[in-house]
C-alpha cells in the first residue's frame, strides 16, 4: 500500500510538470498583446510599455518567461497580477470560496443523489420510483444557467423566497441555492447510476445465496448489494469533486460568486499568463489527488481489489 | 485491511461534512446601512490597476478613483468645467504659458496641506515613464515631456515644464499651443498626491490618501471598495449622502437581479439580456438618455479606392454613410439606447451641434447615396470587397450584421463581416495597422470637450501610432483649425473653431460617427437623485435613500 501511494505520488510529478508547460504555452499562444490591451483604446506610450513588458518578463523568449515562473513557483512565489497584486493572494481568496461551493455541491449531490437512487432501485416501478426518473431526467436535459437564472428569478426576485446573490460574507444560506444549481445534474446522474446498479445487483445470484443462508435482508442490502452498488458512484463522485474545485464558471457568474471559475475566466481575458498557469496546477494537483483518494476508496469497497 | 480502508472513508465522508458545514455560520449581510449612516451600494469591477490616479485608465479604478481625488477642475454632470481646487488658471497670450492659482485651506485626508508641490510632483511622477504610469501620454504637451522618456532614469526625475512659484502658484510651460489644457487638468491623471505616496507608491496603491469628496475606508479585493464622506472636503460636489460601497460583481445580470431586489441601490449599466424590459421594470428606476461614447468605424484613410483626399474616396465615403439608416440601427439592433450620431463629438459635449454643415452627410439617404457611388464608379472601378471588423466579444456583431446588409441592400456592393474573438486581438491589429477594409471604433472621452474627440482622433500629430487617429487621417486644413482652436482665447471661441473644423471631417468621413451610446442604468426604487453624468455615471454624491 506504501509503496504504491509513493509511486502514485511520484507520477504526478512529470504530469505536473507537462501540464503547466501546456498551459503556459497555450496562454503565451493567445493572440493579441496582453501589455497594449491594458491601455484600451487609448494611445500607448512605448517607453511606459516597455517598463511593464520588463517588470513581468514579457519581453523575453517563452522558454525563459516559463523556466523564470517554474525557478520562483518552487519557492512558492508565483509572482504579481497585472494589478499589482501577489498571484498567490488571490487564489487564497478564490478558492476558499470554490472550495465551499463545491462542498456543499457535493454533499447535496451525494446524499440525495444515493438515496433518491437507492429507493428507486429498490421500489422499482413504483409511482415514486416514476417521478424520481422524470425529475432526474428534467434536471439533466436542462443546463445549469437554465436553472440558475429561473430559480433567481422567481425564487429570488419575485418571491423573495432565497438571497438573490451570494454576499462577500458567502454565507452557507445565500450558498445553498447555488450548490443545489450547480449540484443538481450530478444528483440526476448519481440517482440513476445507483438505480440501475442496484436493481441490477439485486438480480445476482450471490444475493440469491446470501438469502439462501437466512442473512437478514438488511445485512444483505448492506455488506452485498450497496457496497457493490456503490462503486462506479464513487468513481463518478470522485471525477466530478475535482471538476468542482476547478470552479463553476456560469454558476459563479449567475450568482456573482467570487470563486476560481470566475478568476480563471479574468486572469485568461487579460492574459494573465502567470495567474493561470498558478490555478491550473494547484487544480490539477486537488484532481490527481482526488483520484487517488477514489482509487484508495475501492479497496475499501470491493476486497478483490489489493494495491501492493 | 478492509476496517482500515473504511475507516479511511468514513474521515473522508466527516471531512466533508465538517467543511461543508464551516459555511453555516449565517450573519446577515446588509451593506446598505452601517450604523444609521446612509451608504450607498453601487455595481463595480475589480480596479485591474492600483488606486493610484495616474495609473487609472479603467472605469473598475476610475469610479473610485474620481470620488477620492479633487482635481484643479471639476465637471458638472453636463461636463461644464469649473474651478475646484484651483482658484485661477491663466493662459499667457498664445496659450503656451500657464499660471495655476490654488485655493487656501484644501487638505489631504492624512492632515498634510495640497500646495503646488502636491500637483508639479505628481504630474511629473506620472509622466516619468520609469514609473511606468498607464495615463503618463496625458502630459506629453508639457515642456520636459520627451526628457523623461528616456533610458537610465530614476524615476524622481521632474518635468521641466513644472516650476512652483510659491506654496499656493505653479506655472506651466507648454511644448505646443494648448488651450483645452484647462480642461485637460479635470482628469484623474491629473489629481495632486500627498507627500507620503512618494515614500512607498505600493502601499499607497492599496489604501490611497485623497483630496475628494471622499475618503478611502477599506479595498476588500474582489469583494468590495467602501469609501466614507470626507467631512474636510469643501470643493463643488459635497456628498448627500455619507459613503459609497462599490461592490465587485461577476456580472451584470447578477447585480441587475440584486438592484430589482433591493440589494443593490445603483448601477450605470444593463445586461443585455434586460435592454428591451429595463424602462418598464417596476422594480426598477430606470435612465436612458443620449451619452457621451461615441460609437464610428474607421476606413483607412489610405485604402485604395477610399482615400479621404480624391474624389472618388470622398464620393464613396458619402455614399457609404448615406446607405445607413442610423435610426433603425439604434431602434430595432439597440433597442432604443442609442441616438443617432450627427457629428463627431458628443451631445453632452459643451459645443455639439446636430446642424454642422456636411451634416446631412450622416443622414439615411439611399437614392443620393447610389448617386455617388455611381460617380465613384465613373472615376474608377471597384469591385473588391469591403469587410467591417469588429472584436466578436463585445456584442457588436448585430450592429455590423445590420451594416453589411443596409450596405448590400441600398448599395449593390460587396461587403462581409470580419469579426475578431476578442478585443485585445482586434486592438493589435488595428494598432498595426493590418486590417485592410473597415473597423470598428468608438471613444469615450476623457474630458469634457471638443479637442478630445477631434484632435486625439483625426489629427496628423495623432496619426502613425503616436495617437488615436487608428485610420492615419491626415489633412493640413483641419490640422490648423486645430492650432487654432488650441491657441483660442476662450472655449467658446475654441469651440466654434472646433464646430468648423468639424465640416472638413464631414465632407471627408475618416471615421463615420453611427451613434452615441447612451448613458443607461438602473436603480432601486427606494434610491432618490439618481442621474448620471458625462461620463456616463451616476452623480454619485447627489444620491441618498
Amino acid at each position: 500500500m506504501g509503496k504504491y501511494l509513493l509511486r502514485r505520488i511520484l507520477q504526478m510529478i512529470p504530469v505536473v510538470l507537462g501540464a503547466t508547460l501546456l498551459v503556459y504555452a497555450l496562454v503565451f499562444a493567445l493572440p493579441g498583446d496582453p501589455v497594449k490591451a491594458m491601455f484600451g483604446d487609448k494611445p500607448v506610450n512605448e517607453a511606459v510599455a516597455a517598463q511593464i513588458r520588463a517588470e513581468y518578463n514579457l519581453d523575453k523568449p517563452f522558454i525563459i518567461q516559463y523556466l523564470l515562473f517554474l525557478r520562483n513557483a518552487f519557492t512558492l512565489n508565483f509572482g504579481n497580477t497585472f494589478a499589482g497584486q501577489p498571484v498567490i493572494g488571490e487564489i487564497a481568496r478564490a478558492f476558499p470560496v470554490t472550495i465551499k461551493l463545491a462542498v456543499m455541491a457535493f454533499c447535496f449531490e451525494a446524499i440525495f443523489g444515493v438515496v433518491f437512487g437507492i429507493i428507486s432501485g429498490l421500489k422499482k416501478g413504483k409511482w415514486y420510483d416514476s417521478v424520481i426518473l422524470i425529475v432526474s431526467l428534467l434536471l439533466i436535459s436542462v443546463p445549469t444557467f437554465v436553472t440558475g437564472f429561473a430559480g433567481q428569478y422567481f425564487l429570488g426576485v419575485q418571491w423573495s423566497l432565497i438571497p438573490v446573490t451570494v454576499s462577500s460574507n458567502t454565507t452557507f444560506t445565500e450558498m445553498l441555492f447555488p450548490a443545489m444549481v450547480l449540484g443538481s445534474v450530478s444528483m440526476a446522474y448519481i440517482i440513476r447510476l445507483t438505480r440501475s446498479e442496484i436493481s441490477s445487483n439485486i438480480a445476482q445470484d450471490y444475493v440469491r445465496t446470501a438469502r439462501a443462508k437466512g442473512m437478514s435482508n438488511g445485512s444483505v442490502m448492506m455488506r452485498h448489494v450497496l457496497r457493490n452498488s456503490l462503486i462506479p458512484v464513487v468513481t463518478y463522485l470522485g471525477q466530478d469533486l475535482g471538476a468542482l474545485m476547478g470552479g463553476a464558471m456560469i454558476t459563479e457568474q449567475i450568482f456573482n460568486i467570487h470563486g476560481v471559475g470566475f478568476l480563471t475566466y479574468q486572469s485568461i481575458l487579460k492574459g494573465e499568463g502567470n495567474l493561470v498557469v498558478s490555478i491550473v496546477t494547484i487544480l490539477l494537483l486537488v484532481f490527481v489527488i482526488c483520484n487517488l483518494i477514489v482509487d484508495m476508496l475501492y479497496a475499501a469497497l470491493d476486497p478483490r481489489i489489493r494495491y501492493e | 485491511m478492509k476496517k482500515k480502508a473504511f475507516v479511511i472513508a468514513a474521515a473522508v465522508c466527516a471531512v466533508a461534512t465538517l467543511m461543508g458545514g464551516c459555511g453555516s455560520s449565517s450573519s446577515t449581510n446588509s451593506a446598505s446601512t452601517d450604523g444609521g449612516k446612509m451608504i450607498i451600494t453601487s455595481y463595480a469591477s475589480e480596479p485591474q490597476n492600483p488606486l493610484i490616479p495616474g495609473n487609472t485608465n479603467e472605469t473598475g479604478g476610475g469610479k473610485p478613483g474620481d470620488l477620492l481625488f479633487a482635481r484643479l477642475v471639476s465637471f458638472d454632470a453636463k461636463g461644464n468645467a469649473s474651478n475646484e481646487v484651483a482658484e485661477s488658471i491663466t493662459p499667457n497670450d498664445d496659450a503656451t504659458q500657464y499660471t495655476i492659482k490654488l485655493k487656501d485651506g484644501w487638505k489631504f485626508t492624512d492632515g498634510t496641506p495640497v500646495t503646488a508641490e502636491s500637483f508639479t510632483k505628481a504630474w511629473s511622477y506620472v509622466a516619468n515613464a520609469k514609473n511606468a504610469q498607464k495615463c503618463s501620454s496625458f502630459f506629453s504637451t508639457i515642456a520636459g515631456f520627451d526628457d523623461l522618456q528616456k533610458d537610465g532614469l530614476k524615476g524622481t526625475e521632474q518635468l521641466s515644464g513644472l516650476k512652483v512659484v510659491d506654496d499656493k502658484t505653479f506655472t506651466v510651460d507648454m511644448s505646443q499651443p494648448d488651450a483645452t489644457f484647462p480642461i485637460k487638468v479635470g482628469y484623474l491623471a491629473f489629481a495632486p498626491l500627498p507627500e507620503s505616496f512618494y515614500k512607498d507608491p505600493k502601499a499607497f496603491g492599496q489604501a490611497p490618501v485623497g483630496n475628494g469628496p471622499y475618503k478611502f475606508s477599506k479595498w476588500d479585493h474582489n469583494k468590495e471598495i467602501d469609501l466614507v464622506k470626507n467631512p474636510d472636503y469643501k470643493g463643488n460636489d459635497v456628498a448627500k449622502n455619507d459613503g459609497i460601497t462599490f461592490k465587485i460583481y461577476t456580472s451584470d445580470t447578477s447585480a441587475y437581479a440584486d438592484i430589482q431586489s433591493g440589494a443593490l441601490d445603483v448601477m450605470e449599466s444593463v445586461p443585455a439580456s434586460a435592454t428591451k424590459t429595463f424602462q418598464k421594470n417596476p422594480k426598477v428606476q430606470a435612465y436612458n438618455k443620449a451619452g457621451s461614447v461615441s460609437q464610428t468605424f474607421t476606413i483607412p484613410s489610405s485604402l485604395e479606392h477610399f482615400q479621404t483626399n480624391t474624389e472618388e474616396g470622398q464620393l464613396r465615403r458619402q455614399a457609404i454613410s448615406m446607405a445607413i439608416n442610423r435610426k433603425q440601427i439604434v431602434d430595432k439592433v439597440l433597442n432604443g439606447i442609442g441616438t443617432p450620431a450627427k457629428e463627431f463629438t458628443s451631445p453632452l459635449t459643451p459645443g455639439y451641434s446636430d446642424s454642422i454643415k456636411g451634416e446631412e452627410n450622416l443622414e439615411y439617404n439611399p437614392t443620393k447615396a447610389k448617386e455617388l457611388w455611381a460617380k465613384a464608379e465613373a472615376i474608377s472601378k471597384y469591385d473588391g470587397q469591403l469587410t467591417f471588423a469588429y472584436n466578436a466579444d463585445g456584442g457588436a456583431k448585430p450592429i455590423y450584421d445590420a451594416i453589411v446588409n443596409q450596405l448590400k441592400n441600398n448599395l449593390g456592393i460587396d461587403a462581409a463581416t470580419n469579426p475578431m474573438p476578442t478585443f485585445q486581438e482586434f486592438r493589435d491589429a488595428v494598432t498595426n495597422r493590418q486590417i485592410k477594409g473597415a473597423f470598428r471604433t468608438g471613444w469615450q472621452p476623457d474630458y469634457p470637450s471638443a479637442e478630445n474627440y477631434l484632435f486625439q482622433l483625426y489629427a496628423s500629430a495623432a496619426a502613425d501610432g503616436k495617437g488615436s487617429n487608428d485610420g492615419d487621417f491626415k489633412n493640413a486644413d483641419f490640422d490648423k483649425l486645430m492650432d487654432e482652436a488650441y491657441a483660442a482665447k476662450t472655449t467658446d471661441e475654441a469651440n466654434k473653431i472646433y464646430q468648423q473644423s468639424q465640416e472638413i471631417l464631414l465632407q471627408q468621413l475618416p471615421a463615420f460617427p453611427l451613434y452615441y451610446s447612451n448613458a443607461v442604468g438602473v436603480a432601486a426604487t427606494s434610491v432618490k437623485g439618481f442621474e448620471m453624468n458625462w461620463q456616463n455615471l451616476p452623480v454619485y454624491e447627489e444620491l441618498t435613500k
